[in-house]
């Protein structure tokens, strides 16, 4: 069962994604990050989300592209393989789409097109939600500057574009995030 | 303290004069912001010095969504993106009402 939070930068989609989960009161809670460390802003900006999480009982995974490489973690550590408790429920917060676009996009040195990579994604994110209880996925909304991007740019927001619609018909429920208030959509 | 939200050009400045006539209004917050981002502030002072303009009487405060798009290259653009982001929030706690404008409709979410 999927829930979708979209929103702006800073419009305090995590913190609320967070208390969702938390809501939820699921034992077996994972963070599945998909930024990368590649430099200090990003390595602040992981930190700042490590803060908001900390004492929370999230169990972190990093994938930052095949998403699908996070089932066999999940399973052994929910089913009591890694764990002194064994539940069978689990909950997954993916954090946060627009940077597993760009990771799946420009993978490899090599650009794929908005379809094909909507396509990997959403193929991935089916397999996901079939092996755990519930799938919390946090995605943008950058799509209202008015701006006019290059190409590579515009790919990325198709591509992002059509895996946010996509999302939202398989979700159950759907919220978007303003100045930290969830509206439920 | 009533904050109002939205994108440019929702009529957010005319939607808050008719609901609250007697307020007293803090308009542009975001490029408020921005000033103070520009002249090296940090987003706790500059959420300090608009509370501490805002402790008194009936306020309404004004701002741009902002976060809504790609990912300024520029560096200033980006912390001033962040910060607003951040201090809004803070600010929207702070507020017993909060309002978003779309196309002069002002929709109460808090």
């Amino acid at each position: 069962m999927i829930t979708l939070i979209y929103g702006g930068s800073g419009s305090g989609k995590s913190a609320f994604a967070e208390d969702y989960v938390l809501n939820t009161h699921i034992i077996n809670r994972f963070y599945l990050a998909t930024m990368m460390s590649s430099d200090e802003e990003s390595k602040n900006r992981i930190q700042r989300h490590r803060k908001l999480r900390d004492g929370k009982g999230f169990v972190t995974l990093e994938h930052g592209t095949d998403i699908v490489n996070a089932i066999t973690e999940i399973e052994s550590i929910s089913t009591g393989e890694f764990s002194t408790y064994s539940n069978d429920e689990s909950i997954v917060l993916l954090e946060c789409m627009s940077n597993l676009v760009a990771n799946e996009m420009f993978a490899d040195g090599r650009m794929c097109s908005a379809g094909e990579c909507a396509d990997k994604i959403l193929t991935d994110i089916k397999k996901l939600n079939e092996c755990v209880t519930r799938l919390v996925v946090v995605t943008n909304n950058i799509f209202e500057d008015g701006k006019s991007y290059d190409e590579g740019t515009k790919e990325y927001m198709r591509s992002l574009g059509k895996i946010n619609l996509k999302l939202r018909e398989m979700a159950h429920e759907t919220y978007e995030v303003v100045v930290g208030i969830g509206i439920k959509i | 303290m009533i904050l109002i939200i939205g994108g440019s050009y929702q009529g957010k400045t005319k939607y808050a004069y008719s609901a609250f006539p007697e307020a007293r209004f803090l308009n542009q917050v975001h490029l408020f912001i921005k000033k103070r981002i520009e002249e090296g502030k940090t987003e706790n002072e500059i959420l300090a010095e608009i509370r501490a303009i805002v402790k008194d009487d009936e306020w309404v405060l004004i701002a741009d969504d902002i976060g809504n798009g790609v990912v300024p290259i520029d560096l200033t653009e980006r912390k001033w993106r962040e910060a607003c982001g951040r201090i809004l929030i803070e600010l929207a706690k702070d507020s017993k009402e909060v309002y978003r404008v779309i196309l002069g409709i002002g929709q109460r979410i808090k």
